[in-house]
């Protein structure tokens, strides 16, 4: 392959995304002439913040050839313990903390089990899934937690230069993340692993540790979507994040992360969520009724994949 | 009887066949010689079916035929043997023998039955009730030929098909092709190894940057003849002066399952090659220094794990370059950083430009094409995969580098600037450890040879040596006599 076509074939592998975005808005700005107003692009980016915060966390878990499908449960587990903390009296500030380092250490626990116990991921975090919901459902007795100090909807409602609080915490995590994989010697670990995890092994990189970090990683990226959900509603439902896992992954892979990992990255997965939450919004904006945006948003899901595998396949 | 007329294989504006002719008789058994890259694999699958020609014609039996896939072509009496095995490894051989052939409802004792029949004439001794992942890699390759052997082809084509077999089961396999031959099937060989040629083939097709160079007898050339062919110039085969020095590098004490415990004392720029059959304990001996297997201790301290074997100066080349050499769908410049990440970073963020630099030094230092960092490695031919994976062990700067099989697969002209490479390292000080089933390789370039049987060293021999006498000491003939 010449290196002209190999550029060609990378830049449309890199960017035919955000051109799928692109066209997805202009056909929308033209099928409602609502769709294109600073306020509705603004509830699209508020949207997407919570979607897009664990699924940054899930790609790193992904890039390590792993999946964790607890985060939907970890999310309302940290919620109602980060609420009940506050309403308790803790200050905010110290019940938000407390909240992160609760939902990175269950994340931790998680990766032990994959890492050093040696559990299929899948087995692992399904078992997580009903563990932390049940943990969620008990802590509280199934009743939601209200009456939250006002920094809460602070970080729920308020604005910073125009952008709501939301989005600058998914940027900045976007940044963050997007810094551990690129740039540190751990992401380089993670990247490996994903690649080959005997090399990887045999290269001297400590895969074990690396690994169950990825879990934890991913318990903290779903803690801090359970602080800006709980802002959101103004309290902290046990039963909140149902299937929360589903639309992480389903980002994570529009957005080109391969599920077999060590290919792929979080600006990928930004675009990914950006996608589907620009069809939902577009789909209620069109009022199409609420059973065939399910049908809708699958059907986007294996598109993005077959295109995927269009532009990646290799010549043999 | 069969043709292959002015083929032309065009794959995304590659041209990977510029009109080659290639012609099959009937009980022959024809080789397939070419660098990596010259377009062997290309012809074949095209032959196969596994891909349509740009242009050309195939000619069966003075009829033309046009195969549309695999089944085509299997259906006209063409079976292929890949170098990668396509078998499943959870399946039984016998359900493996006639994966793809099996009716709905499998009757477990009748499958076992005829598999038996198939094995026996593949001069396989195995279980057919067990599961292919079980067996070592070369019985794998044998099943795969047996698997051939039960479509009742014409003609067999073979894709490197000794890479991971040892001696006896080369031997074993020539045994079989024979007689394949005398029953009029014709065979397409595809190999790198040139005496393989000699000791089987009756005649040779060499192919270069995808054009057919030549067809000759082979009982009417020679293997000089043969590689000037392939690489298009006279090359001096690999000969190089001793560099060992007295001063000691390393001192190892090993033992490990299937290798008895030893102790291997290393000097300053010495090669030190492990002959041995698979499974003799050449492999084990290097992943046993490398703390990977086994026990090991290095100048009397343990050896804990591969991270502590390359912090105190070790680095290991490992056999399957594939399953635990390289991350091939990362790039070159990340596969070549992956043992020495702490190093290229500091309190954990990667310097900037120290990745790249290192990949450039050592892409150039080993001759690594496409010379390009970004490049990824899935990409790249066989060879420099390979000396990508060398170079990702020598990244670490190490004094005592492990090796196995480092030039399986790998074509001559990649082959001998990775020996040159070897000799100036060890001049250098470096000490090697050369674990090879190639007994060419190691009288080559070793100073010193330990030949494995069971697990143990049987004999160790100096420079110079006589082929001979390793090959006899390596496959045992030396103790039946």
């Amino acid at each position: 392959m010449s290196p002209a076509r190999a550029s060609w074939r990378e830049w449309l592998a890199r960017f035919g995304l955000v051109l799928a975005l692109l066209a997805l808005i202009a056909v929308l700005s033209l099928l409602s002439d609502r769709f294109m107003s600073v306020p509705n692009l603004l509830n699209v980016l508020r949207q997407i913040a919570i979607n897009a915060l664990i699924a940054f966390g899930m790609t790193t878990v992904i890039l390590g050839r792993g999946i964790d499908l607890s985060v939907g449960s970890l999310l309302a587990f940290v919620g109602v313990v980060t609420a009940t903390l506050a309403v308790q009296g803790v200050p905010a500030w110290l019940a938000i903390v407390a909240g992160l380092a609760v939902g990175t250490g269950l994340g931790a626990i998680n990766g032990a089990f994959v890492a050093y116990a040696g559990i299929a991921p899948f087995i692992v975090t399904l078992a997580g899934l009903t563990i932390f919901r049940g943990m969620a459902l008990a802590f509280t007795d199934g009743r939601p937690v209200t009456g939250l100090p006002p920094l809460f909807s602070g970080i729920g409602y308020g604005t910073f230069l125009g952008l709501p609080m939301p989005v600058w915490i998914m940027l900045a995590f976007l940044f963050l993340t997007h810094f551990l994989l690129r740039n540190t010697a751990l992401g380089r670990a993670i990247y490996a692993i994903g690649g080959n995890e005997e090399a990887a092994r045999l290269a001297g990189i400590p895969v074990r540790r690396v690994t169950a970090f990825t879990y934890a990683f991913s318990g903290f990226a779903a803690a801090l979507a359970a602080v800006v959900l709980t802002g959101r509603l103004n309290s902290a439902q046990p039963t909140a994040g149902v299937m929360f896992e589903l639309d992480a992954i389903a980002a994570v892979v529009v957005g080109g992360t391969s599920l077999f990992g060590g290919r792929g990255g979080v600006f990928g997965t930004l675009v990914g969520a950006l996608i589907i939450g620009v069809i939902n919004n577009g789909m209620n904006l069109l009022n199409v009724p609420s059973f065939y945006q399910q049908i809708v948003k699958g059907g986007v899901i294996l598109a993005a994949l077959l295109i995927d595998r269009a532009l990646t396949a290799r010549r043999t | 009887m069969l043709a292959m007329h002015d083929i032309v294989g065009r794959f995304g504006g590659v041209l990977a066949l510029s009109g080659v002719d290639f012609e099959l008789r009937q009980g022959e058994v024809h080789a397939l010689v070419g660098e990596n890259g010259a377009g062997k694999s290309t012809l074949m699958k095209i032959l196969s079916g596994v891909q349509p020609p740009s242009e050309g014609r195939i000619v069966l039996d003075d009829r033309p035929v046009a195969f549309r896939g695999v089944h085509d072509a299997q259906a006209a009496g063409l079976a292929m043997v890949y170098q990668e095995l396509a078998l499943v490894p959870h399946l039984t051989v016998a359900e493996n023998l006639f994966l793809g052939r099996l009716s709905p409802w499998v009757r477990h004792r009748d499958l076992a039955k005829r598999a038996r029949g198939l094995l026996a004439e593949a001069e396989l001794d195995l279980d057919p009730t067990r599961p292919v992942s079980s067996l070592p890699i070369g019985e794998q390759q044998l099943v795969e030929i047996a698997k051939a052997l039960g479509r009742r082809s014409r003609v067999l084509i073979l894709d490197e098909p000794t890479a991971a077999l040892s001696s006896q089961e080369t031997d074993r396999l020539f045994k079989i092709l024979r007689r394949l031959r005398e029953g009029g099937t014709s065979i397409v060989y595809i190999s790198h190894r040139l005496e393989e040629i000699f000791a089987i083939a009756d005649r040779v097709t060499v192919l270069r940057d995808g054009a057919r160079v030549a067809t000759h007898d082979v009982a009417e050339v020679d293997a000089d003849r043969i590689v000037t062919d392939m690489v298009g110039r006279e090359v001096a085969r690999f000969h190089r002066d001793g560099t060992r020095r007295d001063a000691v590098r390393a001192r190892f004490s090993y033992h490990a399952p299937g290798l008895d415990a030893g102790e291997l004392v290393l000097h300053e720029g010495e090669i030190v090659g492990a002959a041995g059959v698979t499974g003799s304990g050449r492999s084990r001996l290097c992943r046993t220094l490398f703390g990977a297997d086994g026990e090991a201790t290095l100048d009397g301290a343990q050896v804990r794990s591969p991270r502590n074997a390359l912090d105190r100066g070790v680095a290991y080349v490992p056999e399957d370059r594939k399953g635990e050499g390289l991350s091939l769908i990362a790039s070159v410049e990340a596969n070549l950083g992956h043992a020495i990440l702490p190093t290229l970073a500091r309190v954990g963020v990667m310097r900037p430009g120290a990745e790249r630099a290192n990949a450039r030094t050592w892409i150039e230092r080993l001759g690594i094409r496409p010379p390009e960092p970004a490049k990824e490695v899935g990409t790249l031919s066989g060879g420099n995969q390979q000396k990508v994976v060398v170079g990702k062990g020598l990244a670490s700067g190490p004094r005592v580098l492990l090796m196995d099989e480092p030039t399986r697969g790998v074509d001559v002209g990649a082959r001998g600037e990775l020996y040159e490479v070897l000799d100036e390292l060890a001049r250098e000080g470096l000490s090697l450890v050369l674990a090879s089933s190639d007994t060419d390789e190691l009288i080559q370039i070793c100073d010193r040879i330990l030949v494995f049987r069971h697990g143990t060293v049987a004999v160790t021999l100096h420079a110079p040596f006589d082929r001979e006498e390793v090959v006899a000491h390596v496959t045992g003939a030396r103790i039946v006599a």
